[in-house]
């Protein structure tokens, strides 16, 4: 390396090198999310332990434990962002749909997504049902932005002050109808199609109620 | 055994609840366990089924006492759900929980999948058709799992935020009030 190279590195303001520190922690992180994402897909979340995740991201425990605090920090980071994937992905669905239109095309968007990635799915439902850890999920993990956006295209179909609707159980509802629909899936081994369907039938029988309501 | 697995599986829940505990608390070793039981879920299965006969009971004797609008009758069956796994609720999740590993429910009674169940929704669904408050086309298996769904998903709100059989029942009341305005006959 020559004397000019050399000058000019040190030219460089302090400033970059702690991004790259930061850029190392964020590649660290990742690594042990996606380690952490199949192992908790394949044995669920009492299955999957901090040791096995840490060897299959290639690095030790005390690694693990320098980015997250616990097993069910991890465990909710992870359902954390799938759900701010889930949520970017029914806002683009329902672009330029309003009203059953817009909850159909969620609804689908949503029953891809999850189908895609059905056993991690099934990890977060089974942690929702067990006492303690469903807590602490919950406090950070809330269904209110997707139930919201919901009651939006709800809200564009009926007029819920005036026929003295309501609209936010509504879309809990539909929402709700299509989790249940989906625990079925891996139990019978239900088709993407399927799923869309049973969903949207569940959905438009709610709609049909609410327009006579 | 099982009185002690089921005792166990509601007092600590599923995963806290090991074989070794459940052989003790019934006086048994853990092999006898092994003996009769391929695996801890299977105890759990056995444990449900179980309990299905009470179940029957207590909704046999609300059968006859049934009044009102189909979804009135609907209200009263699930209220006596709902009052009925409250008492071991702990069990009832556990159960919840369990059906959703697929590998460890392979062996599990289907949630929802109880035909005995299926069948008296099924058959106070039918009766609201001759009735005339159920339209005659309705999908029936689609409208059962919808109830059994929504009853079963409700209990989340037990899991994670300690709500009681009052309050769910409150919500599935309103729940089956929007089901059944959507089951209602067409007008015209």
């Amino acid at each position: 390396m020559n004397q000019i190279a050399y000058g000019a590195l040190s030219a460089v303001p302090t400033a970059a090198r702690p991004n790259q520190r930061a850029l190392a922690k964020q590649r660290t992180r990742e690594k042990i999310v996606a380690a952490a994402k199949v192992l908790f897909a394949e044995r669920g979340y009492e299955g999957a332990t901090i040791r096995d995740i840490a060897k299959a991201a290639g690095m030790s425990t005390g690694a693990v434990f320098a980015s997250f605090a616990d097993k069910s920090d991890l465990f909710t980071e992870i359902a954390e962002t799938e759900q701010r994937e889930l949520l970017s992905s029914l806002r683009e669905a329902a672009e330029g749909l309003s009203g059953r239109n817009a909850i159909f095309a969620m609804i689908e968007a949503a029953a891809e997504r999850h189908l895609a990635e059905l056993a991690l799915f099934q990890a977060v439902m089974s942690a929702l049902w067990t006492p303690g850890l469903a807590e602490r999920v919950r406090r950070r993990l809330s269904r209110r932005p997707v139930v919201a956006l919901i009651q939006a295209a709800v809200k564009q179909d009926f007029d819920c002050d005036a026929q003295n609707v309501d609209c936010t159980l509504i879309a809990e509802l539909i929402w709700d109808s299509y989790a249940a629909t989906l625990r079925r899936a891996a139990v019978d081994r239900l088709t993407l199609e399927q799923v869309n369907e049973r969903a949207c039938e569940a959905a438009r029988t709610i709609l049909a109620g609410t327009r006579r309501g | 055994m099982l009185d002690a697995a089921r005792e166990l599986f509601d007092e600590v829940g599923y995963e806290a609840a090991t074989v070794r505990a459940i052989a003790k608390r019934a006086g048994v070793s853990v092999g006898s366990v092994f003996t009769s039981f391929r695996s801890k879920a299977d105890v759990l299965g056995e444990v449900a089924r179980e309990r299905l006969s009470d179940l029957y009971a207590d909704l046999e004797r609300v059968a006859p006492h049934l009044r009102g609008s189909t979804a009135d009758r609907c209200r009263s069956m699930f209220a006596v759900h709902y009052a009925f796994e409250f008492r071991r609720l702990r069990l009832f999740l556990a159960y919840i929980a369990v059906s959703f590993d697929w590998q460890e429910a392979r062996h599990l009674p289907v949630m929802g999948s109880n035909a005995r169940l299926r069948g008296m929704i099924r058959d106070c669904l039918a009766e609201g058709v001759v009735r005339g408050d159920v339209r005659s086309d309705v999908d029936l298996e689609l409208a059962i799992d919808m109830l059994v769904g929504c009853y079963a998903w409700n209990y989340r709100l037990a899991a994670a935020g300690g709500a009681d059989s009052v309050a769910l029942t409150g919500l599935f009341d309103r729940q089956i009030g929007l089901i059944f305005d959507g089951l209602a006959p067409q007008p015209g």
